[in-house]
């Protein structure tokens, strides 16, 4: 299978997790939707890594990999932090910031 | 450890430790720290705690002193500390120093705990460092993160108060969405080159078959939309004026100043580095960029009344004219940049020092209302106000004036000629908001009142109404910080050479 | 420690002296201010001559010393550095400048010490004398710019001290409009040096004139022209000397400091400081003597008719200095610096014995209302006389040997020189007639009430009325005030009085011809590079000059005295015959007028057309409320955009994004 499949793949699935983080309210689903879109980039890299024949690409995957937890896991305990302050779980209402 | 990859049978790099020092410094320090503030003593973690934060900055920063034109390629070519990275990276510490002077009173390393947040604002800073030295892209991400994900939860760290909370997911979620962006760009400039080495890059783009490469081009698109992001580049500003009116002051200190030199420094390296190559298909993009960043952020700044807020709006302007200094592509740009970004220290700091001593001592937060008077009043902390204000917006014998004439003189040098004069027309609208800051300061007499009004909801009208100070240590900063501002504006020639010798780090450029 | 160090420091204490005053004001008590002003310039004075031995220490050819404390900026090829240069010039004018200012300052302490402005007062002072040292001794266009600006400043702000007067606002203003006309000069002069030869340094400059330009080549001249009308302004040389009568209004200490002995010598200064350009343009050397022997003749023809005893000061320091002017642009250099220096101390010490006797008067300075002082103030008579003698160059007093060796080099010139010649000995009739008009009105004739009651032993007191119109004074902060008046009492104005006199009887006798040429001999290193510098003039025309010179002032002595003194109504009957020449005389030549309906009443004119029309319409209308509303209204989007909600920005992230991406995909194919 030529590479560019598996670029436009990632490419769909990076568009599919931006769509979520536009239209979704629940800053869960956001974080999820984030999730799409850094392993949509991992696909990329492994794929070129593949095309290009060095291993630059997949241990640049793993690495993203490790980060993208340690981001789920700052906005999890934010959504918990919110929780227990009886706020809102909802990106929409939160616009106190404003102007 | 060397000794024991090599009984292992596995062939690590060569570390050189010298050249690792500072990071090495940041990190241990933020693992001790953080330790440190497991005990429960009151003691320790409001004294101990903050004190040895300052002595690991004070390392860093000597480490990196020490460092000073001995520039070197580390870990494999993942890293070059060099001038640039140094001098940048001095500015991030000194950034830091202050901020954890400013949180010595401040609610929100008591709220979060101290030792959780001077630990997360240490890795921060190592971030930046990390960041600044990148030599690939997997090193470029990972200072990316390092930088960003601490600053998430400091933004948040004030859990009592919504505002701040608000700041940190609002922060995280478009912020994310910038790393993705980013890193989506990253990977497919790897795609179109093969390599995840900067100079790999530039190697390929060098051959000049690549120009109009459609992946490529895609690649850089993204990759420069998601460090606009970190730089505050409208269209991609709208995080800065909630987040930084949100977050604790302290933090928003620290981040307006060292995210900044820590996100240009890599813009720098990247664009004026590995892709000067393909500079004539960034660069017209980057200035029309540069120029909606500096209208927006001066015209959003007119009309609020959140200093903060006001500021935030300010350091998106200033990012837009900084901007101009990187697109450029020249070594008076760098050096322009350079030296715009050592001087943004100075004045954001005064400002900002001021803005926490007057959130401590009136009722007002920080609207501008909080200044009226403060010149008859406070004349200790009217001046270094008064000095930033007059900085930011370049008016003669202030570092600010020098430095905007460094990047109009870059950008006309450059053939931006038309930039530069959409700078001074930034300039002038901004003299609108800035001088209202200090025309509130000296102008109008300070109204009686504000003393009298409670300083925490529900306290008593019989509570002493004099005024709370705020603290020595924050007037130091803002004495300090603004005395610069006025120094190194009559006096510039150290700053310059400095600027000069960061300058010289990037060989690309001419 | 170097003569560079001494230079450094000369221009520290005084800059110091004015933060601590300016910052501290709250806590000095009684009148430490003036003490602490007194001594900073007191310690600048001790500096200059510290840098005078220094100089005199080295060989005559390594005199020039030039030093750079830190370069400001080194951008488009303009090096602006923050560099001083000392030399014999700059020395000589440091000590001048320093020297007269801690007499000034003592005389002050007691002067000013019933004032509401007191440290005020010194502050400004100390601003004033730190700004005319860096011009003295700056060794670039720019720092010398700067203190030629902040000289302004200062002058300024001492006119205007008195801030509820509207005369004193009115004068400062008048003097800081004046004034920035000649700077404005300065800076396009300097402009048209800058372009030939692409550096600001002196040094640089004089040692490229000459291939940088032909002799008398047109940019060159217009150079030396515009740094000629910097100087005109300054010095109040006409057409610009308009102000000078009118900052009489200021305290008359600072009459004494900047309008009669530092400031207004600054055009002299310039000149003799930029004689290499104006040696390679004769031609600006000939506007430059042209005006000088002008002004010398006009303001000695005022002076004679005016009655305010400041304003007859002031004219006569107009013609001293066009004797000056006139001296150093036809070469007369050590001549001019000469006339400089012993103008200084008798002028500063008519100034003083003027506020002595206007203080008796309760603030009167009317020649009209005087009379008879001279038993009632001994001390002061004997003030003015000295420096009477002095002004109308009686030997052996300081003026005359100084106003003679400039009037000799000018003759030495030749041609239509003599005119010159003719010209300033006239000037110098009629200054010992004005001279001595104003001391016979006011220390001769019948003692009016105020002599009268100070020989009683008490001190007249005015009424808060202005002298000038009149009107009534405001008595707050602005005022003199009731106390203000000490005449000749306290004794820092007898010592700097007294100090000053002797300086005037003695202070000619350094550089007498033929006996010792102190002067000449210093200033040598500073003007080796001039051809003009030494000249050897005949003895016989030396000779006849000496004679001449002091004839004609005893002369003018003894017309005066007949007039004013032994026939009282003579002077009546003069004006009467001579009508409208005197009218001419009281009018100040009409320069006010045809400033008045030439620049300000035209220029108003077309102002209010154009605010009318143009402004209204173009300017308020469309560009300024156009763009104005331009900016409010794109506020307003910026912040509508900014509601608040995270995924609107997340929208313009990508939005932004898709737009860049874009713009690099349609550069691809």
């Amino acid at each position: 299978m030529p590479i560019v499949w598996y670029v436009v793949v990632s490419a769909l699935v990076f568009c599919i997790g931006t769509y979520g983080v536009l239209t979704r309210r629940n800053p869960l689903v956001i974080l999820l939707c984030l999730e799409l879109m850094l392993n949509a980039s991992n696909l990329a890299l492994i794929a070129f890594a593949r095309q290009h024949g060095n291993a630059d690409g997949q241990i640049f995957a793993i690495i993203v990999l490790v980060v993208a937890a340690c981001e789920v896991t700052i906005g999890l305990g934010l959504i918990v932090a919110l929780y227990r302050r009886r706020l809102p779980i909802d990106v929409d209402q939160m616009n106190e910031l404003q102007g | 450890m060397n000794a024991l990859l090599a009984v292992a049978q596995i062939k690590g790099p060569h570390l050189d430790w010298a050249g690792l020092s500072p990071l090495i410094a940041l990190l241990g320090g933020a693992v001790t720290v953080l330790l440190l503030g497991l005990l429960r003593n009151r003691l320790v973690r409001r004294i101990c705690v903050p004190l040895l934060t300052m002595l690991v900055l004070a390392a860093a920063a000597g480490l990196s002193i020490w460092r000073w034109h001995h520039a070197a390629t580390l870990v494999s070519g993942a890293l070059r500390v060099d001038d640039l990275s140094l001098l940048l990276g001095l500015v991030a510490i000194a950034a830091a120093a202050a901020c954890v002077l400013l949180s010595l009173r401040a609610a929100a390393p008591a709220v979060a705990g101290e030792g959780e947040y001077h630990a997360l604002l240490l890795s921060t800073v190592s971030g930046m460092v990390v960041l600044l030295a990148a030599q690939n892209f997997v090193t470029l991400f990972l200072g990316f993160e390092l930088l960003s994900i601490p600053l998430y939860v400091l933004c948040g760290s004030e859990l009592r108060r919504r505002g701040s909370l608000e700041s940190g997911l609002k922060y995280l979620i478009v912020g994310s969405v910038g790393s993705a962006t980013l890193l989506y760009g990253l990977a497919l400039i790897y795609g179109a080159t093969g390599s995840t080495d900067f100079s790999g890059v530039a190697a390929a783009l060098s051959s000049g078959s690549l120009a109009s490469d459609p992946l490529l081009l895609t690649g850089v698109a993204l990759t420069a939309a998601g460090l606009c992001f970190k730089c505050s580049v409208a269209p991609f500003h709208q995080w800065t004026p909630d987040v930084y009116q949100g977050a604790p002051t302290p933090i928003t200190a620290f981040q307006a100043v060292a995210t900044k030199a820590a996100a240009f420094g890599i813009f720098l390296r990247l664009f004026d580095g590995a892709l000067i190559n393909a500079q004539p298909s960034w660069g017209p993009i980057l200035a029309a960029l540069a120029a909606i960043t500096i209208i927006v952020g001066n015209v959003g700044a007119l009309g609020q009344s959140s200093l903060k807020r006001m500021l935030a709006y300010s350091s998106v302007a200033q990012a837009g004219y900084m901007l101009g200094g990187v697109l450029v592509s020249t070594r008076l740009g760098l050096q322009a940049t350079v030296f715009y970004l050592a001087i943004y220290l100075f004045m954001n700091m005064a400002a900002f020092a001021v803005i926490v001593a007057r959130e401590r001592e009136t009722g007002e937060g920080d609207d501008i209302a909080g200044m009226v008077g403060l010149g008859s009043s406070r004349p200790l902390l009217a001046w270094p106000m008064t000095l930033a204000m007059l900085s930011l917006a370049g008016i003669p014998a202030t570092a600010g004036f020098i430095g905007k004439v460094y990047l109009i003189d870059a950008l006309v040098d450059g053939g931006y000629a038309w930039l530069a004069v959409v700078l001074v027309v930034g300039s002038m609208i901004s003299l609108a908001y800035y001088l209202r800051v200090v025309a509130a300061m000296w102008m109008r007499p300070s109204a009686g009142v504000a003393g009298a009004r409670p300083i925490m909801a529900g306290g008593s009208a019989e509570a002493p109404t004099a005024t709370r100070l705020s603290g020595l240590e924050v007037s130091v900063v803002a004495a300090l910080f603004g005395a610069a501002t006025l120094v190194f504006g009559i006096v510039p020639s150290p700053l310059l050479s400095l600027a000069r010798d960061a300058g010289k780090a990037l060989t690309g450029i001419f | 420690m170097s003569a560079t160090t001494f230079g450094w420091l000369i221009l520290l204490c005084p800059l110091l002296g004015t933060v601590v005053i300016a910052l501290a004001w709250r806590w000095l008590p009684g009148a430490s201010a003036g003490w602490i002003a007194t001594l900073a310039i007191a310690l600048s004075f001790g500096l200059s001559v510290a840098a005078l031995i220094a100089l005199l220490g080295r060989h005559p050819a390594h005199r020039e010393l030039s030093s750079t404390l830190w370069s400001y900026a080194s951008s488009v090829g303009l090096d602006a550095k923050l560099q001083i240069l000392v030399d014999p010039l700059s020395v000589f004018m440091a000590l001048v400048v320093s020297g007269v200012s801690t007499l000034i300052h003592l005389y002050s302490v007691a002067y000013m010490a019933s004032d509401r402005g007191y440290r005020r007062y010194f502050a400004y002072l100390n601003y004033f004398v730190f700004s005319m040292l860096l011009l003295v001794e700056a060794a670039n266009f720019l720092l010398l710019i700067v203190g030629w600006a902040f000289v302004g400043a200062a002058s300024y702000l001492l006119i205007s001290f008195w801030y509820r007067r509207r005369t004193a606002t009115a004068a400062g203003i008048k003097a800081f409009v004046v004034n920035v006309v000649g700077d404005v000069g300065l800076v396009l002069g300097t402009y048209f040096i800058f372009k030939h030869l692409g550096t600001l340094d002196f040094l640089k400059v004089f040692a490229g004139v000459k291939d940088a330009f032909a002799p008398n080549q047109g940019d060159l001249v217009a150079g030396c022209v515009l740094l000629l009308v910097g100087a005109f302004a300054k010095s109040a040389q006409i057409p610009l000397h308009t102000w000078l009568p009118d900052a009489m209004e200021g305290p008359t200490p600072v009459s004494a400091l900047i309008h009669a002995t530092t400031m207004v010598t600054a055009g002299v200064y310039l000149i003799a400081r930029m004689h290499p350009l104006f040696e390679h343009a004769p031609a600006a050397q000939d506007v430059g003597a042209i005006i000088g022997c002008l002004t010398l003749l006009i303001a000695g023809t005022i002076g004679l008719a005016v009655t305010d005893l400041k304003r007859v000061i002031a004219y006569s320091t107009m013609s001293q200095i066009g004797y000056m002017i006139m001296g150093v642009s036809v070469g007369a250099y050590a001549a001019g610096l000469f006339h400089l220096m012993t103008h200084a101390f008798f002028k500063a010490l008519l100034f003083m014995a003027a506020g002595s006797l206007i203080g008796a008067m309760a603030g009167e300075q009317s020649l009209d209302r005087m009379g008879g002082f001279r038993k009632a103030m001994p001390f002061t008579y004997v003030c003015f006389i000295f420096g009477g003698l002095a002004l109308s160059g009686v030997p052996p007093f300081s003026g005359f040997f100084s106003k003679d060796e400039v009037l000799l080099l000018t003759a030495n010139q030749g041609g239509w020189h003599w005119i010159l010649y003719v010209g300033g000995y006239l000037g110098a009739l009629l200054t010992a007639l004005y001279t001595w008009r104003m001391i016979f009105r006011a220390f001769h004739g019948e003692p009016v009430p105020e002599a009268l009651e100070l020989e009683r032993g008490t001190i007249a007191h005015g009424h808060p009325f202005n002298p000038a119109t009149g009107e009534q004074e405001d008595t707050d902060v602005g005022f003199p005030g009731p106390e203000h008046h000490t005449a000749e009492r306290a004794a820092s104005m007898r010592i700097a009085m007294a100090v000053l006199a002797a300086l005037a009887l003695l202070g000619g006798l350094i550089q007498i011809p033929h006996f010792d040429n102190a002067i000449s001999n210093f200033l040598r290193p500073a003007f080796a590079d001039s051809s003009l510098y030494d000249q050897s003039p005949s003895d016989t025309l030396l000779v006849v000059g000496l004679v001449l010179g002091a004839l004609l002032g005893v002369l003018g002595i003894l017309i005066a005295y007949r007039v004013w003194v032994q026939r009282p109504g003579t002077a009546e009957r003069v004006r009467r015959r001579l009508a409208p020449v005197h009218r001419l005389f009281v009018e100040k030549w009409y320069f006010d007028e045809l400033y008045d309906i030439v620049f300000v009443r035209s220029g108003a004119a077309i102002g209010r057309f154009a605010q009318l029309s143009f402004e209204r319409v173009v300017v308020n209308g469309v560009l300024v409320g156009g763009s104005a509303g331009l900016v409010r209204a794109g506020s307003a989007a910026v912040r509508a955009l900014q509601d608040g909600l995270v995924r609107v920005y997340a929208a313009l992230l990508v939005f932004g994004v898709a737009a860049v991406a874009l713009y690099f995909l349609l550069q691809s194919s």
